[in-house]
């Protein structure tokens, strides 16, 4: 067929004439008749490619949303010099600019119309994470109060903290009245100080199950536990270690695993505490605290095997499995007996228990902290407890509603308490239930900003609370409700100061998860399963320190004065000793993620070669070019390709024998196929640079293929055409052509992500403007991600209604 | 009222009554002495990216899903021969879509699966599911009115939902997916007396009137957007109070008591074998003790790129995820045996399912006679939205034939086959969507 028709005389739909609207932009002949020559051929009424039609596309820019979006994207694509295609007649100069100019002129006007309009709040449900972390700020309490919520939505965009799409539910509500319930009944005590159970222990009990290293000297085998007969149900425990390391010279940090749990006859269900790497050879004492209702606790009927049991074993692993123990014959009680015994291993890292000593409940006073906290109090009698419950409450829910409070707040949980009191047995009991009643409420539940105000600005507590979501993922602290009071917040200068302190508080790690996780989809190392045929020895625990390496990366560029261009390119990794190892680099000797220079290791830092990023984007047997390059688009160009369309036609020549071709070879027969190549030209040549990393993220020469019993090597292909027509070979050029050709892309890009999520909603064309200029000030200050949080925090669309 | 995509039946005492509440409607349903009957149940199960169809007389058409030849006469192919057994006791239908969704993209229509709605450019608004609509008829009747459950869990995003089920209103209702958790929720006993719970449900439902009267005040100071929000919240807290009631109403009848031993309970996204056995296990159990009469269950939705579950067939060694097995399938003969592998796979565990509904005797016939279970998915290969793998399976004491597989034409819509369903399980409707009829070659 080709493009070689015969072109109707068209009249397009745009009618010039009388009673233009504000903001429908009326293409004059020259624009119109542009569009006529050089685009309708492909997107007009006998074709419609990439399902657009441009000669029926609606002008109303400010009133027809849609359109309005479609003309940005046309804008978006001359400006790339992606469309008119390659094999299309160019567009000349004066043309496109003629274009470019129309269409500019008609998004800025439209989105000027429309900023005159009132914006959209949306009251924002506190998600997952920060119903998590408000949940336990306000309550003071460290227990896991979402294990029972359902995943949160997602946005389009990847974010899961998006207030239009996060909807409320009677199964969430349900979640809710039991999640409150259940805290403020352990964050509420009655009655006097419980009795304290305490338990030391010096040597491992040793148990009858002889396939087990019983023992206090923790090497590649070797399992110390300790008995704790009497033990509490609920509260606080103190867990405390004394042990030491053993560890060859220059050989790798033991690591110290800590669960708690019971034994149920065959099963031993049971917990982690922690993690600990142990770095001395003098002996050290570990400290460890928790909630023991959070761990599996056997039921008090009776057991073969009563008490609690601590496991401590030694984590660190080498690679190479665990060596079988050998048979030996001994005698007991006259009888022959067989057990195992283990070969000493001089070259692992071992671990020495030397005691272990635990207290449960563990309370500095009684009634705890965070009961004091709740209710300060106590009534004097009856007479008193309607006193006692308002100055609780009010105190309560100024902390709960993040905001002053006011009678109207406090009257019908007062109401409440009224009505119940009689029934229930005590005052704490009343205060348990009308405190739960808060904590359902939508003005805890959600983040509401007053719509009824006519200023420009939300006021000062709305922005303490945007603040502290945006950084900390949960509610403000005392500090910044304090400086919400004194009115303090609408100083610039107090903003931004609050922000740097706020991202060297240790609570900002909820925005280095948060954040690095959804903007470059990091749970993605779990989508993916690792074929074993492929990767033998692929340990599956890997896939979170992975996703971890991202994480400590992002949190130091975002802490230390480096240059978000790291991100392309850069010269240090973060990484552990698994990490390290995985890389074939030299790197830590423990499980904490540190700073590794790069230099001579051959190893490109930066996302482009960061195994999390590289597995969550690979078939898990080998790379996925396409998902790597819709990745690459998606996270560092800001320019997600649109989803694949309604109809996908099969391949020309598709056959049995496709599957054999080397990949890049299979990919270009995508392009060779028109309806493929449309979307594909400018996704596959940014994934195929990457070609020289394999599903688990190491660097290959070759390509294994398994079909069946055969395997076929391929020789690895990285050189690829980007859609502006600059070739790359490798991800090295590729890091390096992001970094000169296409930094101020990825910053932008950059920018509007830390923008949607700080704002908790979509981006749209209204925003541009102001993407534009922050953007702008992030590239000025050298592109640094503190830098960038303070100019989001102090930009309008941060403060506006 | 125009909006509401279902027709009640004229013949129903229904007629003319808003049904702008569920609460009204259950209610008066209760005192119905037809519904009071021995139970209807109704279950639904998606698998998602569609199935193999090669060529007939090929080699790779082994593995197609459908099977060789029609009406009583029909072979199973690979994929299917796992049911072999239960031949009588289902139905095998070609054929069949929803033309809503033949205008959708290529992976967006799980979320229609059981709505038959139109979801396209941005109007991603959904309507009532069929399951939600027999859970309004008769979910009032057991302790929970419906199970929702899928791999993924929660809603998910419009057009990718993680569930197959939506409520009166078109709003997404969360899944559960974790078996302990749909455990406990189904059969999970509270230690507290029974006047502490009774009291307790009691104060449960003051705070929640009063939260109710509370909330309305916030609707001054909203905005259009937001007030919508608060919509979804108070009519959350209405339902949640309606639970409340529903659970007043059960709390002189214990739970009944279930054993928990041969069940993987603690099985999750590494283990697909253990898991979706395990769900079964659960919707199975949920039935049998008639906890509930309503089951969904989301194998995995079509978001090729955040559903969990894509990786299951890489975990049963079959060498890529959903997604790519799927367009495999569709590219070359070569990839008719990975697919059909694991399209087998699915249909061993559904047939273990219905084998548990079968052998279990209810009234002088089983659990299976009188549960309509509704097998498959919305693309029949990737991307085609048109001649939906079915398979229905029970319901022969609710007037179903079986022992066919039937194929219909285009211009048959699935909805044809719902409105059927619903009749058959006393649901009174008359149309459903875009339905023209019923579809009468599934009846006795």
């Amino acid at each position: 067929m080709g493009r070689h028709f015969c072109l109707l005389a068209l009249t397009l739909a745009w009618l010039p004439g009388a009673g233009r609207p504000l903001g429908a932009a009326v293409p004059d002949r020259s624009v119109e008749a542009i569009i006529q020559q050089h685009c309708v051929v492909c997107h007009g009424p006998s074709i419609q490619q990439a399902s657009l039609r441009l000669d029926t596309l609606p002008t109303d820019f400010a009133g027809d949303a849609r359109a309005a979006e479609t003309w940005h994207d046309v804008r978006d694509a001359l400006n790339r010099g992606e469309m008119p295609p390659r094999d299309a007649t160019p567009l000349g100069r004066t043309d496109r600019d003629t274009l470019l100019d129309w269409l500019d002129a008609a998004i800025l006007e439209a989105s000027e119309v429309r900023s005159g309009s009132k914006s959209v709040v949306v009251m924002r449900r506190l998600n997952r994470g920060e119903y998590q972390n408000t949940m336990r700020d306000l309550l003071g309490l460290e227990i896991d109060f979402v294990k029972n919520l359902p995943p949160d939505e997602v946005s389009p965009d990847g974010f899961t903290n998006n207030g239009s799409v996060l909807r409320m539910s009677p199964l969430l509500m349900e979640h809710y009245l039991d999640a409150a319930r259940d805290g403020l009944g352990r964050a509420i005590v009655t009655g006097p100080p419980p009795p304290v159970y305490e338990h030391r222990a010096e040597e491992t009990v040793v148990d009858k199950l002889r396939t087990v290293n019983w023992s206090n000297r923790l090497g590649r085998t070797g399992t110390f536990v300790a008995r704790v007969p009497e033990f509490p149900d609920v509260g606080h425990f103190l867990l405390r270690v004394r042990a030491r390391a053993e560890i060859p010279e220059d050989a790798p940090f033991p690591r110290m695993s800590i669960s708690l749990g019971y034994r149920a006859d065959t099963q031993t269900p049971s917990r982690k505490v922690a993690e600990v790497d142990v770095v001395e050879d003098s002996s050290r004492i570990f400290e460890f605290r928790g909630r023991i209702e959070e761990f599996p606790l056997q039921s008090r009927t009776q057991s073969k095997y009563p008490g609690l049991l601590i496991w401590i074993r030694n984590a660190y692993s080498d690679g190479s499995p665990p060596p079988a123990g050998e048979k030996v014959s001994f005698e007991q009680d006259g009888k022959v007996k067989e057990k195992l015994v283990w070969a000493e291993d001089p070259e692992f890292p071992k671990i020495v228990v030397e005691s272990v000593y635990f207290k449960a409940p563990d309370y500095a006073t009684w009634p705890p902290e965070h009961h004091v906290n709740l209710l300060p109090t106590v009534p004097p009698g009856p007479v008193g407890e309607a006193h006692s419950a308002r100055s609780a409450l009010q105190r309560f829910l100024r902390r709960a509603y993040r905001r002053p409070i006011g009678e109207p707040d406090i009257d019908p949980l007062l109401r409440f308490f009224g009505e119940i009191r009689p029934d229930v047995g005590s005052f704490e009991e009343a205060m348990r239930e009308t405190m739960a009643m808060a904590l359902i409420s939508p003005s805890f539940l959600y983040r509401i900003e007053d719509s009824s105000e006519t200023s420009g600005h939300v006021d000062d507590h709305e922005l303490a609370s945007r603040l502290s979501y945006f950084l900390w993922s949960t509610m403000p602290d005392a500090r910044l409700m304090d400086l919400a009071d004194r009115g303090r917040l609408a100083d610039l200068q107090v903003l931004r100061e609050e922000t740097l302190r706020m991202l060297d508080d240790s609570r900002s790690w909820a925005f280095v998860e948060q954040f690095s996780d959804q903007w470059l989809d990091l749970p993605g190392v779990h989508r993916v399963a690792i074929n074993p045929n492929y990767y033998p020895r692929f340990d599956l625990s890997l896939k979170e320190d992975m996703r971890r390496e991202t994480q400590h990366f992002f949190a130091e560029l975002l802490r230390g004065e480096y240059s978000a261009l790291h991100f392309l390119r850069s010269d240090f990794a973060m990484l552990n000793e698994r990490m390290a190892r995985h890389y074939g680099i030299q790197g830590p000797r423990g499980g904490t993620f540190e700073r590794v220079a790069l230099d001579g290791q051959g190893r490109l830092g930066g996302l482009l070669a960061q195994a999390s990023v590289l597995l969550s984007n690979s078939t898990g047997e080998d790379s996925h070019p396409v998902e790597r390059g819709v990745w690459i688009r998606r996270a560092l160009l800001g320019d997600p390709p649109a989803p694949p369309p309604p109809a996908v036609p099969n391949l020309n020549g598709a056959d049995q024998n496709l599957a054999l071709l080397p990949l890049k070879r299979q990919l270009e027969l995508h392009q060779d196929n028109e309806a493929c190549a449309r979307c594909h030209q400018g996704i596959d040549p940014w994934g195929l640079a990457l070609e020289q990393y394999d599903a688990i993220g190491l660097r290959r020469e070759s390509v294994l293929r398994r079909f069946g019993e055969r395997v076929e090597m391929h020789p690895v292909d990285a050189s690829s055409i980007l859609p502006d027509g600059h070739e790359v070979d490798g991800a090295e050029a590729l890091a390096r052509y992001l970094l000169d050709r296409q930094a101020r892309r990825f910053g932008r890009a950059l920018a509007a992500k830390v923008l949607a999520y700080a704002l908790g909603r979509t981006l749209d064309r209204r925003d541009e403007g102001a993407v534009d200029e922050i953007a702008a000030r992030f590239e000025q200050g050298g592109f640094r991600l503190r830098d960038l949080c303070a100019i989001i925090v102090t930009s309008d669309s941060f403060r506006a209604r | 009222m125009a909006s509401r995509p279902w027709h009640l039946s004229r013949r129903t005492f229904l007629q003319g009554s808003g049904v702008s509440l569920a609460l009204p409607f259950l209610e008066c349903m209760a005192a119905d002495p037809v519904a009071r009957d021995r139970p209807k149940r109704l279950c639904a199960v998606y698998f998602p990216y569609g199935i193999v169809q090669r060529q007939e007389g090929t080699e790779a058409a082994r593995w197609n899903w459908f099977p060789q030849g029609s009406g009583r006469d029909y072979r199973f192919n690979n994929s299917l021969a796992p049911l072999e057994p239960l031949r009588p006791e289902l139905s095998v239908l070609g054929g069949l879509s929803h033309p809503n969704g033949r205008n959708m993209g290529g992976h967006d229509t799980a979320d229609t699966w059981l709505t038959a709605a139109e979801l396209k450019e941005g109007h991603l608004d959904n309507t009532v599911s069929i399951d939600q609509l027999a859970a309004m008829r008769f979910g009032s009747q057991t302790r929970f009115p419906s199970l929702v459950l899928s791999t993924d869990g929660g809603v998910g995003e419009p057009t990718r939902s993680s569930t197959l089920s939506f409520s009166r209103t078109g709003q997404p209702v969360p899944a559960q997916h974790r078996p302990r958790q749909v455990f406990d929720r189904l059969f999970g006993v509270d230690p507290r007396s029974l006047r502490t719970q009774r009291s307790s449900l009691d104060r449960s439902r003051s705070m929640l009137d009063l939260v109710l009267d509370d909330s309305k005040s916030l609707q001054a100071r909203l905005g259009t957007h937001d007030r919508r929000k608060l919509d979804e919240y108070l009519d959350s807290v209405r339902q949640i109070e309606q639970r409340v009631g529903r659970s007043q109403r059960w709390l002189d009848v214990p739970k009944p008591a279930v054993d928990a031993s041969g069940l993987h309970l603690s099985a999750d996204d590494t283990t697909p074998g253990e898991l979706i056995q395990t769900m079964y296990d659960l919707i199975y159990l949920a039935f049998q003790t008639d906890s509930t009469r309503i089951a969904t269950y989301q194998l995995g939705n079509m978001n090729g790129a955040t559903s969990i579950a894509g990786k299951f067939p890489a975990l049963l060694g079959l060498s890529g995820n959903m997604h790519k097995l799927a367009h495999n399938a569709r590219r070359g003969d070569a990839g008719a045996e990975p697919l059909g592998r694991w399209d087998r796979f699915l249909t061993e565990q559904f047939s273990y399912f219905l084998r548990r509904l079968r052998e279990t005797p209810e009234g002088d016939g089983n659990l299976l006679d009188r549960t309509l279970v509704l097998y498959g998915s919305s693309n029949s290969q990737t991307h085609v939205n048109l001649n939906y793998p079915l398979l229905l399976a029970g319901g022969r004491g609710l007037g179903l034939r079986h022992g066919r597989f039937t194929r219909f034409g285009e211009e048959t819509p699935l909805s044809n086959l719902y409105v059927t369903m619903l009749d058959r399980l006393d649901v009174p409707i008359e149309t459903f969507v875009d339905s023209t009829g019923e579809l009468t070659e599934i009846l006795a």
